[in-house]
């Protein structure tokens, strides 16, 4: 009761803490929207491709662009009972650019689909135009793709590879997302072929990678291949490691100015009503009680700065996402359930501060405290 | 009169300020008794340990040396929480200045009280109200504290010892801000609850006049205490 009159009744004060609050949480949110954003591009494809785990060459050390499966590895899983279904991707960097003069190059990621292959592992959704045609020089471009370059659907692309320019129709669009921090594209496997190898003859490879769905895969032992799961393959795409620690150490540092603040804010306003505190001890308020009050004050201080932050962010991320250049900022439903309950705990822990300090206030204080 | 069985037995109590090298000694070897029923006044000039006297009574501040029993119970060397729920259950205390909480209205600071307590709503809705009229300040129940006069104010915080019904009222100056009429009616309210109820009041007050119609009269003087008369009355 008291701790929600003073709340109403000084709203001021209060409203101004939970501005402080808010810009707070929208700074930690923002930060952990980097670190989700950053991911997408690292590798949003890989998550939005079916399967749960992923088969390399055992000596590209779990690594994409080094690993070369043949038609024998892609068997060998195959026949693996475990297994359920493999798919197997091609990987290539490559440049692309316009038919027409002047058009930018751009990087793209370029991925392979084997369109014989009846698989049932989930393939990039076609959301306009068509798929491909097998053998023939056209691509499917990503919806980051088109949006990048500026390109539609029915445009020439030239792609850029081992000195030479190759031609190809875009003949429809991706969800697909963005891999290796690049937006896709995608070709049929013996284009992919041909461009990575310049040749298709018995021995060369059809994939980098395999994608799998198989229970128990860790258990698997077959020469010559790793099997990982999407996540450590994730963490192994090359400059993901580093990302990751830097936007962590983001994310610490974040938490701790925050609680920092939250926990100063409380003190200070507990420390300004010490006299009152004091009367209210003298008449026989205890400590448990006064604490009270001041948690629920910071559970909801807190709670408010959330609510308010929470649509904040996410409004950003919508706004930034409108932009013609690309801010990787990007949240998840678990980004703000976690990044809230974090900030809540921190309100606490800042207010078991002002416990504390409660707990010393003499209510001797009350005889000398004139209104 | 008598005392059969005193609820209040205070022995050679005394009180020493330390503020740096400085010592002063606000009370010095006061001794004196009181029963349930009793309504006593003190007086005496300012500086002279009133407040530092009542202070005592009501275990906000630890005697130096002497000790207080209230029913039975020594109360000088409680811990900190004892003291708090003596305060609690048995103590009204009215404070020189009279320290409302600020914004509570008038009767929200009645209330808090009882909430602290433990006391049931209705309850002390019924005595709120009942005090309000007492003190004549129905009209002014629902406005904030910082919008009371100062003898408003005073009258609430008067109203506020009394809410939980304690056995030991402690009343420091309540008449200050008063015109003497007001003055008069606030001390016929305090007479009439610790008649009825049958339990002790102590009022410090400059006023003679209001001194007089208490059952005794203590006058402090330089930190010791003396029986100044009997009832009158
Ligand atoms: N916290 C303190 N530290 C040091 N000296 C104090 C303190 N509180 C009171 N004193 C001193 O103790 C003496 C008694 O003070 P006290 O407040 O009890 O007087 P009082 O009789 O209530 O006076 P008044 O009528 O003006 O309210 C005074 O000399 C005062 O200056
Ligand atoms: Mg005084």
């Amino acid at each position: 009761m008291l701790a929600l009159k003073e709340l109403i009744r000084r709203r001021l004060q209060f409203s101004l803490i939970a501005l402080v609050i808010t810009l707070i949480a929208y700074l930690i949110l923002m930060i952990n929207g980097l670190g989700v954003g950053l991911n997408q591009l690292a590798g949003s494809a890989l998550w939005k491709l079916g399967g749960n785990a992923i088969a390399y060459a055992e000596e590209a050390e779990i690594s994409i662009i080094r690993s070369e499966l043949g038609i024998e590895a892609l068997n060998a899983l195959k026949n693996q009972p475990e297994i359920d279904h493999v798919a197997a991707l091609g990987y290539l960097a490559v440049n692309i650019g316009g038919e027409a003069e002047g058009t930018n190059l751009r990087s793209a990621a370029l991925l392979s689909l084997n369109l014989d292959e009846q698989t049932t592992i989930e393939m990039p959704k076609i959301i306009a135009g068509r798929t491909l045609q097998s053998d023939n020089p056209e691509i499917l471009a990503s919806t980051e793709f088109l949006k990048d370059s500026g390109l539609s659907i029915g445009d020439e692309v030239l792609i850029q590879i081992r000195l030479g320019e190759w031609p190809f129709t875009i003949v429809g669009e991706v969800e697909a997302g963005m891999f290796f921090f690049q937006p896709t594209i995608f070709v049929d496997q013996l284009i992919w072929q041909d461009l990575k190898y310049g040749e298709r003859v018995a021995t060369t490879p059809i994939a980098s990678v395999v994608l799998l769905s198989a229970d128990n895969f860790e258990k698997l032992e077959i020469e010559g291949i790793d099997i990982v799961s999407k996540k450590e393959a994730f963490a192994n795409i090359e400059g993901v490691a580093g990302q990751q620690s830097t936007v962590a150490a983001l994310r610490v540092f974040g938490y701790l100015i925050g609680a920092l603040v939250v926990g100063a804010f409380f003190y200070v306003l507990t420390l300004q009503k010490e006299a009152q505190l004091g009367v209210l001890k003298a008449i026989g308020a205890s400590s448990t009680y006064l604490f009270f009050q001041v948690m629920t004050q910071t559970i909801l201080i807190s709670l408010i700065g959330i609510a308010v932050s929470v649509p904040l962010a996410w409004g950003t991320a919508e706004g930034l996402s409108k932009l013609p250049t690309r801010v990787p900022v990007a949240f998840e439903v678990e980004t703000f359930v976690t990044t809230s309950i974090i900030l809540v705990v921190m309100g606490i822990i800042g207010s078991l501060l002002s416990g504390s300090r409660i707990a010393r206030v003499d209510p001797i204080i009350a005889l000398g405290q004139q209104q | 009169m008598t005392v059969v069985n005193p609820m209040l037995e205070v022995t050679a109590l005394g009180k020493t300020y330390s503020s740096g090298s400085e010592k002063v000694h606000a009370v010095k070897e006061v001794s004196f008794t009181a029963s349930s029923g009793e309504f006593i006044a003190i007086v005496g000039p300012s500086g002279s340990g009133k407040t530092t006297l009542l202070a005592m009574l009501g275990a906000l501040l630890t005697p130096s040396q002497g000790e207080i029993q209230v029913n039975n119970q020594q109360i000088e060397r409680l811990s900190a929480k004892k003291r708090t729920n003596y305060r609690k259950k048995n103590v009204g205390y009215v404070f020189q200045s009279n320290n409302l909480v600020p914004f509570l209205t008038a009767k929200e600071n009645l209330l808090l009280i009882s909430t602290i307590g433990g006391v049931k709503k209705n309850i002390a809705q019924n005595r709120a109200t009942q005090l309000l009229e007492e003190l004549g300040l129905s009209e002014r129940a629902n406005a904030l504290a910082t919008e009371l006069s100062g003898g408003e104010r005073q009258r609430i915080a008067i109203g506020r010892a009394l809410m939980n019904r304690p056995d030991l009222i402690l009343v420091d100056e309540p008449t200050a801000a008063l015109d003497s009429e007001r003055g008069e009616r606030v001390v016929r309210s305090l007479i009439k609850e610790v008649k009825q109820r049958n339990v002790l009041g102590i009022m410090v007050t400059h006023d003679l006049a209001m001194a007089n119609k208490a059952d005794r009269v203590l006058e402090m003087k330089d930190g010791f205490l003396n029986e100044l008369q009997e009832s009158n009355n």
